[in-house]
């Protein structure tokens, strides 16, 4: 499977296509397919974008604000997304648990086309309701983008910063390798660097958390000319515009934002690194390696998801075809990049080893096989673009919720200031040619360039922890 | 046009400053009006040599799902050799009589198709989701390794061990533990679904290739499939996809009977618990067998489980996450397979907080039978599953898995076309005659997996039922 959990999608119509007799379009071309949409700014700053799709009665509605765990200072790791649960807590006119329950009244599955998510670059939010509740999600969304603090208290904090230490356990504390990403950003990126630590962050921060912090962080960062708002699918554009000038009209524009610290970094790292992590759960050794690579709005970007795509993605990856199916010394690789915006982004390679594998064994093989990539063939570049393509219009099957239509506009718009954005990504895979791909890797697959964290069980024989220089 | 709705905002904005003015909140927006939606036609057909397709148009993105089940999933082999199904359904990718397994990928990745072969409990599967413009090729290929795979030796070697490893990596985790014992608890050791789907250490070891080559050879047949093709094909096309994939594949079945699982038997509630050291977190599982989607009472049922733990805003989550905060969530569940499902709650809950939560999730599974669901409460749970069905099916995925699921649970396949109105019509004391005739809250299965050294003393001392301690493989130790 190739779901990259960090990617967004979005949608489109293909008229182009519609008709039966499409199929000798040629297997090595992209499908034509277009999102349209109309932008608009707010006196107040807040930046609003409409698409329209009447294919089914499904409307989303979705705010992301420019705001994530890069702007968090020291001490106060893990604080966006502590903060992103109390926007669920209600606020002036909403009680404490009526956002989810108004919403799954009205038809939006909590989780899946309600909910609220937050990285290392922006804090998202929204509904996917049916068409003729788009009215209820604006009202809430804006309620809370205005009045949060109106309904903040002490007891509501605690309730949520025991929820997240919960949601940290579930996803890091209590899994085999559950530690990988965190300890991946710490080797990536030099101390003091926003992308250092992990957007869950540490116990201790999260302990420390006040409810001066959330009011404070709200001041800074929740406003509406720091947001932009998606409103999408089975709409009439006319009355939502209405809709959304009577709820979000009036919320003032906040403070200037402050500018983020230097998140630029050398081009690659120039010292080896390797941690032998001795884990209480792993049944098996594994390990995962990350390089250091150019960020997602670098023009070199679709470049970098194809070259995770062919060394590590999939059955017909180098990696697959090595290390699970020649040497069956793994069971399993992946190979993915986690799309941060700025400075650089990370591009992470996996091999769990078989039952009773050999770690050493297991690295030098993967090592071996890392070292070796480059000289690409132009069909393994057709078969990933082949994939980012269809995963591109799979993903544009959903208005709203995770990686919909919505999301990907919203991308656009925060990363590249650019709404439209959505459709040129396809073209950014076509144009990338074998010498892009083999310059890249030889730029940036090196030794000293990449963090290699192997994860031994417990009960086997762990190398000493070493950090080569 | 312009003028209507600028005065409707000034009206609206004079209630909004009078409500503000006069007291504290304001009322949430009404909604507009519903806008119509009808589920998609569900069309079929069958091929001469007995392939039965089923054909759902939906033509907004050229993208489409092909699907085939074939009745031949874990529920049908023999208990000594479970895993079977499971490992025959995985290698199916692995080789054909002229193409090599790693060939096989290359082929689905250049055609940007997903590619998928498995077998679980009720089925074993091919599904193949792909670009319109190259759907009939990635199809052909996809049927070919269904009707002919070569099963090579060293790929059989391969998988197996790939299984055995997603096995102890699936028992590294709190709910691999939980949720194989809790089949095991829930169902007499007779039954196939007491078993997990994809085999045992011991089981999986013992399988060997020729198993695998009969298993295809005997289960596999037209006359005991179905094609599922979702998404931008017509009738027309599918017919012709359908019969250029598969019009070749010949070979007969007996037909099967019904699968027998009968339930643990047991009177009380047994609490099983599975230790793993260091557990920061453990997985609860509460719940119990006897629930099939045939049932007369399945779409009241469906209600029950949705005012219980089926949505965000549900009684489990509000009660364990955000009154208590002892998780991160907590959810419920039908676990519907033909001839008895599951009924379950599920949750991790931190390690100091895991017998608190068990009387938390207890205690509200009791109250489903003792109180009558308020209907305001009833209404909006209810409304979340008959309003939210569009959104749900959007992508030929969501499509894909509804119409199959009608066919494993043996539902009609029309089944959706009335189902948004059934479930609207339930009400409070529909409810509460399911929760009184259906659920049995003092014979319940409990299965906690965690750090037993610092849960077993305080989930003992709630004396919520007799207590067993049982190693990974369902051995009672204690």
């Amino acid at each position: 499977m190739r779901l990259r959990v960090f990617a967004v999608s979005l949608f489109c119509l293909v008229a182009a296509n519609a008709g039966a007799q499409t199929s000798k379009a040629q297997a090595g071309k992209s499908p034509e397919v277009r999102i349209d949409y109309t932008q608009e700014t707010l006196p107040n700053g807040l930046n609003v974008i409409y698409h329209v799709d009447h294919s089914t009665p499904v409307a989303a509605v979705l705010l992301w604000y420019n705001v994530g765990s890069k702007v968090e200072q020291p001490g106060h790791t893990g604080f966006a997304h502590l903060f992103e649960h109390m926007m669920f807590q209600g606020s002036k006119n909403v009680g404490k648990n009526q956002h989810f329950a108004l919403l799954e009244a009205a038809g939006g599955r909590g989780g899946s086309d309600i909910n609220g998510t937050t990285n290392w670059d922006r804090t998202n939010y929204f509904e996917q309701v049916p068409s003729n509740q788009v009215e209820l999600a604006l009202w809430l969304e804006a309620d809370r983008m205005g009045t949060l603090l109106d309904a903040m208290d002490q007891t509501k904090l605690d309730n949520q910063r025991e929820v997240v230490k919960n949601e940290r356990r579930q996803s890091v504390d209590n899994q085999p390798y559950g530690t990988w990403l965190e300890k991946m950003g710490e080797a990536l990126f030099p101390e003091g660097h926003p992308y250092h630590h992990s957007v869950i962050g540490s116990m201790t921060d999260l302990s420390a958390a006040s409810l001066t912090d959330v009011e404070t962080f709200f001041k800074t960062y929740y406003a509406p000319n720091n947001a932009v708002l998606v409103v999408a699918g089975d709409i009439d554009v006319p009355q939502v515009k209405q809709m959304v000038r009577k709820y979000f009209g009036s919320i003032p524009r906040g403070p200037k934002v402050p500018a983020l610290a230097n998140m630029s970094v050398p081009v690659v790292i120039g010292h080896q690194q390797r941690y032998v992590i001795t884990d209480q759960q792993a049944p098996a050794p594994a390990i995962y390696v990350g390089y250091r690579v150019p960020a997602a709005t670098d023009r070199r970007a679709a470049a970098v998801t194809l070259l995770a795509d062919i060394i590590g993605s999939g059955r017909s990856s180098r990696l697959y075809d090595a290390l699970v199916r020649r040497q069956q010394i793994a069971t399993n690789v992946s190979g993915f990049n986690l799309n941060l915006s700025s400075g650089a982004d990370e591009l992470i390679f996996i091999a769990t080893g078989k039952p009773g594998a050999n770690a050493d064994s297991l690295e030098v093989a993967m090592m071996a096989e890392l070292a070796g990539a480059s000289s690409f063939t132009q069909a393994e570049l057709e078969r990933a673009r082949a994939t980012e393509r269809f995963g591109f219009v799979n993903g544009l099957q959903t208005t709203g919720g995770f990686g919909g239509r919505a999301d990907r506009l919203a991308e656009g718009w925060t990363f590249f200031h650019d709404p439209n954005h959505v459709n040129k990504v396809l073209a950014e895979y076509d144009r990338v040619s074998l010498d892009d791909l083999n310059a890249l890797a030889r730029e940036r697959l090196l030794p000293t360039n990449r963090a290699v964290l192997i994860y031994v069980p417990a009960k086997k024989t762990a190398s000493a922890d070493t950090r080569i220089q | 046009m312009h003028s209507a709705p600028r005065m409707k905002i000034v009206a609206l904005s004079l209630a909004i400053g009078a409500a503000a003015a006069n007291a504290q909140t304001q009322a949430p927006p009404a909604p507009g009006p519903l806008r119509p939606y009808v589920f998609p036609q569900v069309n079929q057909f069958q091929l001469a040599n007995g392939l039965k397709v089923i054909v759902v148009e939906k033509h907004n993105l050229p993208e489409i799902e092909g699907r085939l089940i074939i009745d031949a999933g874990a529920q049908r082999e023999p208990a000594e050799k479970n895993g079977l199904a499971s490992l025959t359904g995985r290698l199916l990718s692995e080789g054909t009589a002229d193409l090599s397994g790693a060939e096989i990928a290359r082929q689905m990745d250049a055609l940007g198709a997903q590619y998928q072969t498995g077998g679980g409990y009720s089925t074993s599967f091919a599904d193949v989701v792909a670009l319109k413009n190259v759907f009939p090729q990635a199809m052909q290929l996809a049927a070919k390794t269904v009707m002919s795979p070569s099963f090579p030796v060293n790929e059989f070697t391969r998988v197996k061990n790939q299984a055995i490893a997603a096995y102890q990596q699936f028992h590294a985790r709190t709910n691999g533990l939980a949720s194989d014992a809790f089949v095991r608890a829930a169902f007499d050791s007779t039954a196939p679904f007491s078993r997990p789907p994809n085999g045992t250490m011991a089981s999986i070891n013992a399988l060997t290739r020729d198993d695998v080559v009969n298993w295809q050879r005997t289960m596999y047949a037209p006359s005991a499939s179905t094609l599922l093709l979702v998404g931008d094909i017509t009738p027309a096309e599918a017919r012709s996809v359908a019969q250029q994939a598969f019009g070749s594949w010949s070979g007969t079945r007996v037909a099967a009977g019904p699968v027998v699982n009968p339930v643990h038997a047991s009177s009380g509630t047994r609490v099983i618990l599975v230790d793993r050291p260091g557990s920061v977190q453990s997985t609860i599982i509460v719940g119990q067998p006897g629930f099939q989607a045939t049932d007369p009472e399945y779409i009241p049922m469906l209600a029950l489980n949705h005012v219980f733990g089926g949505a965000v805003s549900s009684r489990l989550n509000s009660n364990l996450r955000e009154k208590h905060g002892y998780t991160y969530g907590a959810f419920s569940g039908l676990d519907l397979r033909p001839g008895a499902g599951v009924f379950q709650m599920s949750s991790d809950v931190r390690t100091n907080a895991t017998d608190s939560a068990l009387v938390e999730a207890i205690a509200e599974y009791k109250r489903l039978g003792s109180e009558t669901v308020p209907a305001p409460e009833l209404q909006g749970l209810v409304n979340n599953l008959v309003s939210g069905f569009p959104n749900a099916v959007q992508s030929v995925q969501g499509l894909t898995g509804r119409i199959q699921n009608l066919i494993i649970w043996g539902l009609p396949l029309d089944f959706y076309t009335t189902y948004r109105e059934r479930l609207a019509a339930v009400t409070p004391e529909d409810v509460r005659r399911v929760a009184g005739s259906k659920l049995t809250p003092n014979n319940l299965v409990v299965v906690v997996a965690g750090d037993l050294s610092k849960i077993e003393a305080p989930i003992r001392a709630r004396n919520l039922g007799t207590v067993e301690v049982w190693d990974s493989n369902g051995n009672k130790l204690r």
